[in-house]
């Protein structure tokens, strides 16, 4: 297997043609992996941009982690492509980061609609708000449960 | 912060509404006790008995893993990384040491990748029957209950011999596989996979080439290629739909770059492909096996590995049974990690519980339903 970034490279160029205000970073991590931080006002405008003019048409899930010394929580949407095939083992994270205290960003739910599930689970289990969420419930937790949102960094395990 | 809770039904028939054209629908809670293995609940809304609404309802088995790992040692989390799918234990173990990896820049040997190989394969042959079995269940077919299970102990004894426990193996730690091949395993993996080959004839006969299935199963429960590939399914629910994505061959790791196999696929999308798609796909597990038992190198088993995860993020995926099953892992240095997520295929395939049954009579919701192998523990983790 080749080990050249070309590919990477080449995307994280157009995505800086189109947006160069609003691409905060990219990281390429290796072969195949990409992280590209977006500004939360300009995620959902990067998202139509990749879905329709680069070929990512498929989420494979969405992952919310607690910074809570940084003071903010940052959401990350891997998506990859199933159009193009000789892109299936790229996985782009499209990340952005939004304040601990007021966790509250807009929902990809209208760019990919098989987000609808993660969303709310970083809903639950984080306490994130998606704006534009069509069903913003609890998934997993149980109906009765009215305690804090339990995966974020300060709760704790009475084992711990 | 408290989110708005889901009203819990003290009955299984919910309510009756009367929709705009005058027409009175029917809610249903099917579930959450044990239709057919594992508990979930699906909330139906029923028009006469075709099906207008489909709420899937999940968590009966959530068990926070994703906590329960965050607050544990890398190695020690193994155990508890295979529990969601004990049937298809060393594939979830497999996406969990190869995030570890990637993270430590360990290169695993060449031995030891076979035999990882060796053992997701042997573990895809096992969930598929299980699968099959529960969908002769779902179908009335006590035959196809017996049989698959009847059927699975073949591999079960197998997995046994190499790695000392029958299902839930921990046998993939970082850098390697925790045994190596026991004294005539090979002859033994390829006498059992040609028999089982054999068996597979059988199953077509009696189960697949049966109208009893056919009719039941074919145009049943379509998922367009589109829908498939918006809603992120994978695995055999993607390739039921004509995706032919396995990350085995897109993104070969482990040794299914020198191993010889198709990727199944079919067009149509219904009960029917994703079944047939399961068959093909044990079919060539098995020629992979004896692939692997003939042309296994020499050489170590596992390279030393640090305890620890240094700082660093993956996201490590395999194919699992029920499609691509990856972690998203965060290292800041210490023995465990800051944060590790966990997405499993059938949690990805929730997404399309809703999508293959609208549209369907309920009495054909058993036959969609499980074509997609939805295992709600592995969904809810």
């Amino acid at each position: 297997m080749s080990l050249s970034h070309e590919r990477e490279d080449d995307l994280v160029q157009k995505l800086k043609e189109a947006f160069s205000n609003d691409i905060k970073e990219t990281n390429i991590i290796r072969r195949g992996r990409l992280e590209v931080t977006v500004a939360p006002e300009k995620i959902k405008e990067v998202a139509v941009f990749l879905r329709d003019k680069l070929g990512f048409d498929h989420p494979n899930g969405v992952s919310a982690v607690d910074y809570n010394r940084e003071n903010r929580f940052e959401i990350v949407y891997h998506i990859s492509s199933m159009r193009t095939k000789d892109m299936r083992d790229l996985v782009l994270d499209l990340k952005e980061s939004v304040p601990r205290n007021a966790p509250k960003v807009g929902s990809l739910v209208s760019v990919w609609s098989g987000v609808e599930n993660y969303e709310r689970e970083s809903f639950e289990m984080f306490g994130i708000q998606f704006d534009g969420h069509p069903r913003l419930e609890k998934l997993f937790l149980t109906d009765n449960w009215d305690g804090p949102p339990p995966l974020r960094k300060d709760i704790r395990f009475p084992t711990d | 912060m408290s989110a708005p809770s889901k009203p819990v039904p003290l009955t299984t028939v919910e309510s009756t509404e009367t929709s705009d054209s005058g027409a009175q629908t029917l809610t249903l809670s099917v579930g959450p006790q044990h239709s057919g293995s594992g508990h979930m609940r699906l909330i139906v809304e029923v028009d006469g008995d075709i099906i207008v609404n489909v709420a899937p309802d999940p968590g009966y088995v959530h068990r926070g893993i994703e906590k329960i790992i965050e607050l544990r040692n890398i190695i020690k989390s193994i155990p508890v990384i295979e529990r969601p799918s004990i049937i298809d234990a060393s594939n979830l173990n497999h996406a969990w040491v190869r995030s570890i990896e990637e993270i430590q820049g360990v290169e695993v040997p060449r031995r030891g990748q076979y035999l990882r190989t060796l053992l997701n394969e042997m573990n895809r042959i096992m969930s598929h029957l299980y699968w099959l079995s529960i969908y002769g269940v779902f179908l009335g077919h006590t035959t196809m209950f017996m049989w698959p299970l009847g059927d699975r102990e073949l591999f079960i004894d197998l997995a046994e011999k190499l790695t000392g426990a029958r299902i839930t193996y921990s046998y993939l730690v970082p850098g390697g596989v925790r045994r190596d091949l026991p004294p005539g395993f090979a002859e033994e993996a390829v006498k059992r996979t040609e028999y089982f080959e054999k068996r597979l004839k059988e199953y077509d006969r009696i189960f697949f080439n049966n109208p009893l299935f056919t009719s039941r199963a074919k145009g049943i429960g379509v998922l367009s290629k589109e829908k498939a590939i918006e809603l992120g399914c994978t695995g055999p629910t993607l390739r039921g739909s004509g995706v032919d994505a396995d990350l085995r061959k897109d993104e070969p790791y482990a040794a299914y770059s020198e191993l010889e196999f198709e990727v199944s696929t079919r067009p149509d999308g219904d009960s029917f492909s994703r079944a047939m798609v399961h068959m093909d796909e044990m079919r060539e597990s098995c020629k992979m096996i004896r692939q692997i038992v003939k042309k296994i190198p020499a050489g170590p088993i596992r390279r030393k590995a640090p305890i620890v995860l240094p700082r660093g993020v993956a996201y490590g995926r395999v194919e699992s049974a029920r499609g691509e099953c990856s972690f998203y892992l965060i290292g800041e240095g210490g023995d465990k990690p800051y944060r590790a997520r966990y997405i499993t295929g059938s949690y990805r395939n929730m997404a399309a519980i809703p999508a293959v049954l609208l549209g369907n009579r309920l009495a054909d919701m058993p036959t969609a339903w499980w074509s997609i192998d939805y295992w709600p523990v592995e969904a809810d983790r």
